[in-house]
């Protein structure tokens, strides 16, 4: 064996050792990550006393089916699952037409203050959500639009718009400004090349703009909570919250609650992985 | 991504719009009503016997309510206020200081006018902690103490068949605890309020109901003897092992289910635990805080009062018929309530009271034959002095300051 | 072109909707929020009282207050989030960039406690923070390191890293996926031609990798930054700032001081501030960037 061979086959082997490492690593984060979804699922069949301290993390000892039963009956969690959904559905459009549109002007528009005003629309990444509570309330309740759908779905947007406006501006200007050139050539006006040229390329766009926006607003419980009053307005957030109560509280129907609001999510997000990676990566911000 | 996207929003744009299709029913005045009774909430069936009870009687008139969970219905109600056109006709308030400032604000309505025909029911002095400048802005619906439950399993397995009823009493039997391996007491760190139920009593069996009301009310100094040694009994009490250590990170309900389950042999909450402590078990009792100095204070002294309540919406457009609902809800919750074992009513019982749960004919018996009565701190005080009491007491429970601490900050903070 | 992309009216068209809605729901409420910090006010009824600036003066100084000690809580989890938890998600994205197997399972499992929801997760760590049955203390007392358990959440000393942990944890995977989306968009070329001239791993990484996304980089930095800097969520279901104040941030000072102190100028105070700092950080940490490149 010459001393050539034996230093190659050194390196393999520590090679193949660090793989093993990096796997048992990986697999182990693999098992943090998924701890939370396995807590829940088991949580949400146990009663009040194996939650609190009899057994924590073990399979309950009897499968109380009927925590979700009672969660179903009690809170009218499909009609706040509908809400949740037709909000967030809502903001989603609202945020990518609006952002498409704005991001247009931002990237391909031939304006002076462009740059400053892309700043500006950063800013809103530094809000804090909390503190515009009270003005958008008074706002909101002064056009009359407390208790409806509009009252969240409105300041959601709002607030999912400058990451919107980033993640768009990186896509955007990965179009090549040749094409703009040759549609215009062919006789395309402004809305031409907006309508048939860039919004069909933006579609990678969508996925990463629909998960943000969906992370912002799916949990959301301050405005949810603030702005809708009625119970068949409620979003599921609230409505989860609301099965608690001042005095007493039955734990396992609000784990059956917890898993009935974000299983779903989990499961449309494992089905559409595969493709909210891919527009990530097709869209990763160039800054 | 897209198709779905266009599927759900088809789907629940159609579901919507079928939701609000058929809502057409014949004309009645809505009255809207807002409350922390949520699903699982020991008060949810008695709001829904009392609602369904009004609707039964006014069918021209529907009571739309909504209930919110405790912690967050206060800043909803606190934004709604800053536009008061958009509170709703009835809406849940807590007595004291955090319906006062709503009283001066003038959003909640005056309801001396509607209060006559209610009188021989609902006695005046019930309405004390709702009332301003002599005018009463509340209905109250049941009333609260602060009480000492005790498990006498476990008490037994010292020797103890009664609930100590002297402080020497007490700390014997917390010694023969601890001695034991027995944790004496829980009580909840993460809420201060928690706490405060705790050290509340332990001032008031020293100094006595009517200087500690004087005190609260802003009226007399925090700078007081009698309150500088209730916090050094309180630590000592602490210092010698009577309290749970785990509590200190813990919520209320996680102490409240440790207690039930036998992991604590004392726990000093709210009477509104009467009904769920009954139902664990019979071997639950319950009993007051010993008198610390007998020259100042009694046994029968309470921490409570009436807090809990219905008020109406300044802003209200059938003010009348808002304030004479809040009157007749608030008797029917009081009633339901009571008998549900989550409250004591602040109403005079008319109805056969026989049903009662055993702990809670207890404490209605202790408020019957009360001397005195101090309402909860928090509740005594508006928002910003309440929290930087509950500030002290933390600080208090936590070990950071002692006694002279206590009432020194209190004193150069709160007047 | 020129002629078609100048047009004032389209540009008006095409920008109206996000200034309008950007403006109406995040910039007005700034305004009234720097109006408010400039008086006495509980937040409703007609009882104003003007200020000046001496909200901001109190907020500095005053110790039952202590805003200094919840800024400097919440700028140690910047720190720590662009320290460690960046590092991290970094780590596992050049990792899982390298067309490792199992590759898109891991993505998806490491991006799912992005997904649930904030009361889940302080559920969750309640109960593994639980001094008599979390698993944490549980685990240490089964290897027999019974002297290291604590009242986690309960205790000033470890409290505030007890609430920092689950924080960091939960956003590993959102970065991780920006971070890895940016590494997966390296043309593969100049990766190989870098391996033929017989660079290593580390020295990829180090030269092609890292340089080609810097600019993701910074928007993580900015992220990182900023949102530690308005955490709330966690930490009210975690701790509430307690115990005695040892893990207060800015979020949940403000939150008592608009909805339960009834000062809603003092809470105005502090949304001002905190919009000012995390701007001032990003404009640095851009600046940062700018100055290595």
């Amino acid at each position: 064996m010459s001393k050539h061979d034996t230093r190659a086959n050194a390196v393999r082997n520590t090679g193949k050792t660090a793989q093993v490492i990096i796997y048992i690593g990986l697999v182990l984060w693999m098992f943090i990550n998924l701890f939370p979804v396995y807590w829940m699922f088991t949580f949400s069949l146990k009663n009040n006393e194996e939650i609190f301290g009899k057994n924590v993390v073990g399979l309950p000892q009897h499968w109380l089916w009927s925590n979700y039963t009672s969660a179903m009956n009690t809170g009218k969690m499909w009609r706040y699952f509908l809400n949740s959904t037709i909000v967030a559905v809502a903001t989603i459009l609202i945020t990518l037409a609006v952002a498409l549109m704005a991001t247009f002007a931002l990237t391909r528009m031939i304006w002076k203050q462009r740059k400053t005003m892309n700043k500006f629309f950063m800013l809103g990444l530094t809000i804090p959500i909390h503190a515009s509570v009270v003005p958008v309330y008074v706002t909101l309740s002064r056009l009359n639009m407390l208790n409806t759908y509009w009252a969240l779905i409105i300041p959601y947007a709002a607030f999912s718009l400058s990451m919107a406006i980033l993640v768009c501006t990186g896509f955007m200007n990965e179009i090549p400004r040749e094409l703009d050139e040759s549609a215009c050539i062919d006789g395309c006006n402004i809305w031409g090349i907006f309508f048939k040229i860039i919004v069909p390329l933006m579609k990678p766009a969508v996925a990463t703009v629909g998960i943000y926006t969906f992370l912002q607003c799916w949990n959301e419980l301050m405005f949810a909570n603030i702005f809708i009053s009625k119970n068949d307005l409620k979003t599921l957030p609230v409505g989860v919250q609301g099965l608690s109560g001042q005095y007493t509280t039955n734990w396992g129907p609000i784990g059956a609650a917890l898993v009935m609001a974000t299983f779903p999510t989990l499961f449309v997000y494992i089905f559409l992985s595969r493709k909210i990676q891919e527009s990530f990566i097709a869209g990763a911000i160039k800054g | 991504m897209k198709k779905i996207l266009a599927i759900m929003l088809v789907l629940s744009m159609a579901l919507g719009l079928a939701a609000c299709g058929g809502q057409k029913a014949p004309e009645k005045t809505k009255l809207t009503l807002w409350c922390i009774a949520t699903e699982s909430d020991a008060n949810r069936p008695a709001y829904e016997q009392a609602i369904k009870a009004y609707q039964e009687k006014h069918p021209d008139i529907e009571i739309e309510w909504s209930a919110f969970e405790n912690e967050s219905y206060k800043p909803k109600l606190k934004a709604a206020m800053s536009d008061p056109d958009s509170l709703p006709d009835i809406f849940f308030t807590w007595s004291g200081a955090f319906l006062g400032d709503f009283a001066a604000a003038d959003a909640a309505l005056c309801l001396d006018e509607y209060y006559k025909p209610y009188a021989s029911q609902l006695p005046e002095v019930m309405l004390q902690n709702s009332t301003y400048d002599g005018k009463h802005y509340a209905v109250p619906l049941t009333m609260n103490i602060v009480t000492l439950f005790a498990n006498m399993n476990l008490l037994g397995q010292v020797g103890w068949d009664h609930v100590p009823e002297t402080y020497e009493d007490l700390t014997a039997c917390c010694d023969a605890l601890v001695a034991a391996g027995i944790i004496p007491f829980g009580c909840a760190g993460k809420e201060t309020w928690c706490v405060t139920e705790y050290l509340e009593p332990i001032i008031e069996k020293t100094i006595g109901y009517e200087q500690m009301n004087e005190i609260f009310a802003g009226r007399a100094t925090w700078n007081e003897k009698g309150i500088e040694d209730s916090v050094a009994v309180f630590q000592e009490m602490i210092n010698k092992g009577y309290f749970d250590p785990a509590g200190a990170g813990l919520g209320n309900d996680e102490v409240k289910a440790k207690f039930i389950s036998g992991g604590t042999a004392f726990y000093q909450n709210g009477s509104w635990n009467c009904g769920e402590v009954n139902d664990a078990g019979d071997y639950f009792q319950v009993a007051l805080f010993p008198v610390m100095d007998a020259s100042r204070a009694t046994y029968g002294q309470v921490i409570g009062g009436p807090n809990d309540a219905l008020a109406v919406s300044s802003h209200s457009k059938n003010k009348e018929l808002a304030a004479q609902a809040a009157f007749e809800l608030g008797r029917d919750i009081c009633h339901y309530g009571y008998l549900a074992g989550s409250g004591l009513p602040a109403w005079t019982p008319d109805y056969d009271t026989k049903d009662v749960k055993p702990l809670v004919a207890a404490v209605a018996e202790m408020v019957k034959n009360s001397e005195g009565m101090v309402l909860f701190g928090d509740n005594a005080m508006s928002g910003d002095p309440a929290n930087i009491y509950l500030d002290y007491v933390s600080k208090v429970y936590g070990g950071e300051i002692d006694g002279a601490g206590f009432v020194a900050g209190l004193a150069k903070d709160l007047q | 072109m020129k002629k078609v992309y100048s047009n004032k009216l389209h540009l008006i068209i095409f920008l109206l909707p996000a200034l309008l809605l950007f403006c109406g729901v995040l910039i007005a409420p700034i305004g009234a929020s720097f109006y408010y910090s400039l008086f006495d006010w509980s937040g409703f009824g007609a009882q104003k009282t003007f200020l000046g600036l001496s909200n901001y003066k109190e907020l500095f100084t005053s110790d039952s207050i202590n805003f200094m000690k919840a800024l400097g809580n919440s700028l140690l989890l910047a720190a720590l989030s662009v320290f460690l938890q960046l590092p991290l998600a970094l780590g596992l994205a050049l990792t899982l960039g390298k067309k490792i197997k199992g590759e898109r399972a891991f993505l998806s499992v490491y991006f799912m406690p992005v997904l649930i929801s904030t009361v889940v997760i302080g559920q969750l760590w309640l109960k593994i923070y639980n001094p008599d049955y979390g698993i944490l203390n549980v685990f240490l007392r089964s290897i027999g390191l019974e002297n290291l358990t604590r009242i986690w959440l309960g205790k000033k000393e470890t409290a505030l890293g007890a609430a920092f942990v689950p924080i960091l944890w939960q956003y590993v995977g959102y970065h991780m996926l920006l971070l890895y989306a940016g590494v997966k968009s390296i043309p593969a070329e100049l990766r190989e031609a870098a391996m033929l001239d017989g660079a290593s791993d580390g020295k990829v990484n180090r030269y092609i990798v890292l340089p080609y996304i810097k600019p993701i980089l910074r928007i993580s930095v900015i992220f990182a930054v900023t949102g530690s800097l308005k955490s709330f969520d966690l930490i009210y279901v975690l701790t509430n700032g307690g115990p005695l104040h040892a893990t207060e941030v800015p979020s949940t000072l403000m939150i008592s001081m608009l909805f339960l102190r009834n000062r809603y100028g003092m809470g105005s105070t502090i949304a001002v501030m905190l919009i000012v700092l995390c701007f001032a950080f990003a404009l640095l940490i851009s600046a940062i960037f700018r100055e290595e490149g």
